[in-house]
């Protein structure tokens, strides 16, 4: 399948930071892309996971927004799109999916799961999982991982026979563990 | 799409010549565009129309629609099959063309295309057995159809040993729906949107002058071993293990008469996992395997076979009260007991 017609969708918790960087990256190299959020709500990443947002009095708007990163993911976020999108209320079908978190992975394939009870038209798509901490710096390197990793899936012309290899040279390359599984829906 | 053709005929303008106009517009027009999308867009508008809205023209369209098999978009291609499968269930006479077509797009040099054509065919073989059990009598026509759905049957059936690693993949989902097909439903069986409207075993009279219930009986079953036996391969591949346990809880969600076959095969598996798969294979294979064991935990005719599946679930680290929110209500449990 050529790159321009695989069709891709990277999923994370909020769909502000780490999805949305990886779609910056791979909309910029021409994949056909589109990111979502697989929670209940759209919540804005702090520092870490257990450190929200939260500021002194008098610490200036500039501070507040800029060194969180805040100011960035706005100005790229609505340069890509509106709003953030919720994966489970979308229904176009695609080839491959990745999430960025395994909590994400399980809504995705429980999602799917439920939609192949349904489906009147059946089709294969792969979802791939590669943990990424909801920060800045982490979701770049992220993209970049994902973007790799597009980039040889996109090359294959036979996804289905070469994608078990590509995730395992993707693997020794970044040093890091993918979760991998097909869906028919 | 709804919206798309609700904005061409507002108003009650939904005209028979109209809508035959608009067929041929579309399709003319998807001949001259440059974008697969937009062929796409305009095939599934097409797709809708001839199936849903006018199906009295499918058999004037279906020709033109057909020829877009020979697009070089892979989506196109996967559309006109979507529209083969469509056709024949909203008009049986549709069939012999159809399998001709089938048969030849099970040779396409795409694989792609011969994948797409082992999802559709269960569908359409349970058409087919709609069909001849709809006859009077047997034409010529009917067999020769029949025929070449059961060599191509037997082909996707050989494909399971493909070098392929995607052929292997999608021959089991075939065998899936052939197991599912050919063989009986129950009261209790939880069937999807696709199988819900399945001829099936149990539709065939036991005399049935062409089609012997028996032999189909047999080879239901000899699909449902092949899976059994595919399960058990030690080198089979991460992803055809896992498309596998799914397509095996989905036959004993659908046939419960073989839910203590597929609990046994997910037994065995859960302490001879593959050597050959890496760690993180390891990984995916068994949350894949939680997910399809929690799903039969909550088929009402697992309930003999809890302790088995709890056992196992427990081993693939589901807590307590995934297990517990998983299992049917009480009432439900003694109703079927």
């Amino acid at each position: 399948m050529s790159s321009n017609c695989l069709r891709i969708a990277v999923v994370c918790s909020s769909n502000q930071n780490r999805s949305m960087e990886a779609h910056n990256f791979l909309a910029k190299k021409g994949f056909r892309v589109k990111s979502f959020g697989s929670g209940n709500h759209v919540k804005l990443p702090g520092q870490a996971a257990d450190k929200p947002n939260i500021y002194d009095f008098n610490v200036s708007y500039d501070e507040i927004y800029t060194q969180n990163g805040l100011l960035h993911m706005l100005d790229r976020n609505r340069r890509i799109k509106e709003a953030p999108e919720r994966f489970q209320d979308y229904h176009e079908k695609f080839d491959v999916i990745i999430t960025c978190e395994e909590r994400v992975y399980d809504q995705v394939v429980e999602d799917l799961e439920l939609r192949k009870e349904r489906t009147t038209t059946e089709d294969c798509v792969h979802i791939l999982n590669l943990d990424i901490q909801d920060n800045q710096d982490e979701a770049t390197i992220g993209a970049f991982i994902i973007c790799d990793l597009v980039a040889m899936l996109a090359e294959s012309d036979d996804l289905d026979n070469d994608i078990d290899e590509i995730v395992h040279e993707i693997e020794q390359k970044c040093q890091r563990m993918f979760l991998h599984t097909v869906v028919f829906y | 799409m709804e919206d798309d053709l609700m904005a061409l005929y507002p108003d009650g303008e939904q005209d028979s010549q109209a809508l035959y106009d608009k067929i041929v517009e579309l399709i003319n027009e998807a001949s001259s565009l440059h974008s697969g999308d937009e062929r796409c867009a305009n095939l599934n508008m097409v797709h809708d129309l001839l199936v849903n809205r006018c199906p009295q023209y499918l058999d004037n369209f279906f020709d033109e629609f057909v020829a877009f098999q020979t697009d070089n978009y892979i989506l196109v291609k996967k559309g006109v099959l979507n529209f083969l499968e469509a056709a024949c269930d909203k008009d049986l006479e549709m069939l012999p063309k159809v399998i001709n077509h089938l048969t030849l797009l099970l040779e396409d040099e795409v694989n792609d295309v011969r994948k797409k054509v082992m999802l559709v065919l269960p569908s359409v073989y349970s058409n087919c057995l709609r069909w001849i059990l709809s006859a009077r009598s047997i034409s010529t026509e009917m067999e020769n159809t029949w025929q070449f759905l059961n060599q191509m049957q037997r082909k996707i059936i050989d494909e399971l040993d493909s070098v392929n690693d995607g052929i292997r993949t999608h021959a089991v989902k075939f065998t899936e729906g052939l197991s599912i097909v050919l063989s009986e439903k129950t009261e209790d069986s939880i069937l999807t949107s696709r199988t819900a409207n399945y001829t099936t075993l149990d539709s065939i009279p036991n005399n049935h002058s062409f089609l012997k219930w028996t032999k189909l009986e047999d080879e239901g079953k000899q699909a449902l071993d092949s899976l059994l036996g595919f399960l058990a391969l030690s080198h089979i591949s991460s992803v055809n293990l896992m498309t596998c346990i799914a397509s095996l809880t989905n036959i004993a969600r659908q046939r419960p008469q073989f839910m203590d076959r597929v609990v046994k095969a997910f037994e065995a598996l859960h302490v001879n996992l593959p050597p050959t798969l890496a760690k993180s294979q390891v990984s995916s294979v068994r949350k894949d395997l939680k997910i399809q064991l929690l799903s039969l935990l909550r088929h009402p005719c697992s309930i003999d076979y809890h302790t088995q599946i709890t056992t196992l679930l427990s081993g693939l680290g589901a807590t307590q009260t995934e297990i517990v929110k998983n299992q049917p209500k009480v009432d439900e449990r003694r109703g079927k007991r």
